[in-house]
């Protein structure tokens, strides 16, 4: 029973023998690459691409789920990707425009962490 | 005028989310394009590594979808240039070595 629902799954039209399957489970490495970042000092932060990010990530959201069927799949990878490229952008929005505090506490976390 | 029309009213055209999804995609290639001059120790190693993989395979998505989306496959052809100059440039480091800044 489980080895035909498998099989199933593995001959599936947008299963793991097609780009419909590994071009949307890849999109998860650029939000995975960017928490990777987000132990980086800011400088290595482009202000255009974080906000490409999170653009790309909202636009894309919403469509996932304007579209038939809903592609949660694809909802979830632009919904972390949005979270992500925020996250970075105000990291380096406070390291950059944040005053001396803020600067100091991201050269302690680049010393330290 | 009917080159126009058709492309109003296609399958992939700007009524659709298979048009307006691609177009926030080229933010990728623009945002490479404004990180052209940066000096590559500025460079994500990262994040670019990650965009030259993601738009190979995209490439491949738009090419294959139904309907197939030239668009998309234009955005990702471009961005997978783009992002392997980056990567090269990230790769390939300053071409002098960096002195250390004391401040």
């Amino acid at each position: 029973m489980a080895t035909s629902r498998l099989q199933a799954l593995w001959n599936h039209p947008a299963g793991p023998k097609t780009i419909h399957f590994w071009a949307p489970t890849f999109k998860w490495g650029i939000s995975i690459a960017n928490i990777a970042d987000f132990s980086k000092p800011t400088d290595v932060i482009s202000y255009p691409q974080q906000v490409a990010v999170t653009a790309t990530g909202l636009i894309w959201s919403r469509y996932s789920m304007v579209i038939n069927p809903k592609n949660w799949n694809l909802f979830s990878v632009n919904c972390l990707m949005a979270t992500t490229g925020m996250y970075q952008l105000s990291r380096k929005l406070q390291n950059d425009y944040g005053g001396e505090k803020a600067a100091i506490a991201e050269v302690v976390e680049k010393n330290v962490g | 005028m009917a080159a126009m029309k058709a492309f109003w009213n296609s399958p992939v055209g700007p009524k659709t989310t298979h048009f307006w999804g691609p177009v926030a995609n080229w933010g990728f290639v623009a945002a490479g394009l404004a990180d052209m001059k940066k000096p590559p120790e500025l460079l994500s190693g990262n994040m670019t590594g990650a965009m030259c993989v993601y738009s190979a395979l995209f490439m491949r998505f738009a090419w294959m979808v139904q309907p197939r989306n030239y668009l998309l496959l234009a955005c990702h052809a471009a961005n997978e240039s783009v992002q392997l100059y980056q990567f090269n440039r990230w790769y390939n480091g300053p071409a002098t070595p960096v002195e250390a800044k004391d401040e």
